[in-house]
């Protein structure tokens, strides 16, 4: 309250227009809308010169962009919405979940319905996340859960923390290629074990596309009342503080409010988990669903089969959708590695125009050692589920999978197992 | 009457919320409340709620980009 030290007359245009987006009485806050701006430029001449290699590396350099600055934007973060059910009785994530669930459920169907006119026929669409579902997709779930819990954000959420300057995050990517590496030298263990064998479940080659539209609508209205009912059981819940508008009716005014509204003040988990699904089923209209487990594996199998210590070839992955690991061809730039580069830098993007943007270290040892095997939990559970709690779970779901809701409830019971092992760490 | 400061900035997810809560329940009847200091945003959003189930009303301040000031004070 006490750093108003402005006076009228000695304000620069510069403050004055940061003061009018609410920046007012925040110290060192130019600077980071400073960098904001260079940042979009740096973007844009990004986009420009990767456009004339590939257009579409632009065009996912852009999805990663919006997708890091919306995670950004809206705290959205899968970890939290498992874990906070239990650690605090609070659903507030998990509700955004729930409606970008229900969003990619439905512009996914129309999608797939396009593609695969007659379902019951046994034919699956092609690019959606239908996986092989075994007890790998349980295994897997529970570690994954585990480990996001343990080391504060699973797979996206450390992209977007990455991007806000957490130090810890960028341990956890650590963990999870090292964890993806270990996967990848087992996975054809568990080719010949469990997925070779494993069921690839699409709902609507049994109950027809309204009818897996309709079960799955159901699922996730019930999953809301669950979230509700045990929301209600935990006290009272302090609504997120409302946003206050300018007074004046001005167009100016209106502006600056809509911009505020968007660019430093905090999302809703709804409005992040809305939009969210929204661009999900954009990605899909224009490639494939939205997931970059694969491409994070493909960076640490292909450098440790460069180094002559990795799993060589994976048995049956390539004819896998989503998430299934991958060992590359040797070529470093492809479109997914701008997809997730596009996140991390999208993240940043929103964060400097916050006024959120830290580099934070965290001062407890322990706190390296969690990001780090935590991360090497999730890289690991996410070889075996084939995704992360995007791929095998976020575009899972609405790609009327069985596996997306297995690998949910497994993630549930991790993030439990994953919430009692926090507690115990001081 | 005093207020208990706790610093909890560069902590990673959810440490922030934990351990004030921690703090909240080691309070003793002398004092009038807790004062967190935090860079994580995300706990703007969890301490006001888990605060009031423990009987403390939040009130939230910018003191810095990016931190905050939360000043939980016993609710009488």
């Amino acid at each position: 309250m006490s750093l108003k030290i402005d006076t009228e007359k000695s304000k620069s245009p510069w403050q004055a227009f940061l003061d009018g987006l609410g920046y007012s009485g925040r110290r060192g806050v130019s600077r980071q809308v400073g960098l904001g701006l260079i940042a979009v430029v740096v973007a844009l001449i990004i986009l420009c010169a990767v456009n004339i290699v590939q257009g579409e590396m632009a065009l996912f350099w852009v999805f990663g962009l919006a997708f890091g600055f919306v995670l950004q934007r809206s705290r959205f973060c899968f970890a939290s919405a498992f874990r906070d059910i239990f650690l605090l009785g609070h659903g507030r994530n998990m509700k955004g979940v729930l409606l970008g669930l229900a969003v990619g459920t439905a512009g996914f169907a129309v999608l797939m319905a396009k593609y695969v006119p007659n379902p019951t026929l046994g034919t699956l669409p092609p690019d959606a996340n239908v996986l092989p579902l075994g007890w790998h997709t349980v295994l897997g779930g529970v570690l994954f859960g585990i480990g996001m819990v343990v080391a504060g954000g699973c797979v996206s959420g450390s992209v977007y923390r990455m991007g806000e300057g957490y130090v810890a995050s960028w341990f956890s990517m650590g963990g999870i290629l090292v964890g993806l590496a270990v996967a990848g030298l087992t996975w054809n263990w568990w080719w010949d074990v469990s997925i070779s064998h494993s069921p690839r479940i699409w709902l609507p080659t049994t109950l027809g596309h309204g009818g897996a539209v309709a079960v799955t609508m159901l699922g996730l209205l019930v999953a809301y009342l669950l979230v509700l009912w045990w929301e209600s059981r935990s006290g009272v819940v302090i609504p997120d503080p409302q946003f206050q508008g300018s007074d004046e009716d001005t167009f100016a005014a209106r502006l600056n409010d809509t911009l505020k509204r968007i660019f430093v003040r905090g999302w809703s988990a709804v409005a992040g988990g809305a939009v969210l699904g929204g661009l999900n089923v954009l990605l899909f209209t224009a490639a494939h669903p939205w997931g970059f487990t694969g491409e994070l594996s493909r960076w640490a199998l292909g450098f440790t089969n460069w180094m002559g210590i990795g799993p060589g070839t994976l048995k049956g992955a390539a004819s896998l959708p989503g998430c299934a690991l991958d060992v590359g061809d040797g070529n470093l730039l492809n479109h997914m590695l701008f997809l997730v580069w596009g996140m991390v830098f999208g993240s940043y993007i929103a964060a400097v125009f916050s006024g959120e943007f830290k580099i934070r270290v965290p001062r407890q040892k322990v706190r390296y050692v969690q990001a780090l095997g935590g991360g090497t939990a999730m890289g690991y559970g996410a070889g075996l589920a084939m995704g992360c709690t995007i791929g095998a779970f976020f575009s899972a779901i609405p790609s009327l999978a069985l596996n997306g809701w297995v690998f949910a409830l497994a993630l549930a019971v991790g993030a439990w197992i994953g919430t009692q092992i926090i507690q115990r760490i001081a | 009457m005093a207020f208990k400061k706790l610093d909890v900035r560069g902590e990673i997810c959810p440490y922030p919320m934990m351990k004030t809560v921690q703090a909240l329940k080691k309070l003793k009847a002398e004092d009038e409340g807790l004062e967190v200091i935090t860079d994580h945003a995300p706990a703007l959003e969890t301490i006001p709620t888990q605060a009031a189930r423990l009987g403390y009303t939040a009130q939230i301040e910018e003191t810095a980009t990016p931190e905050w000031r939360i000043l939980l004070t016993r609710s009488h």
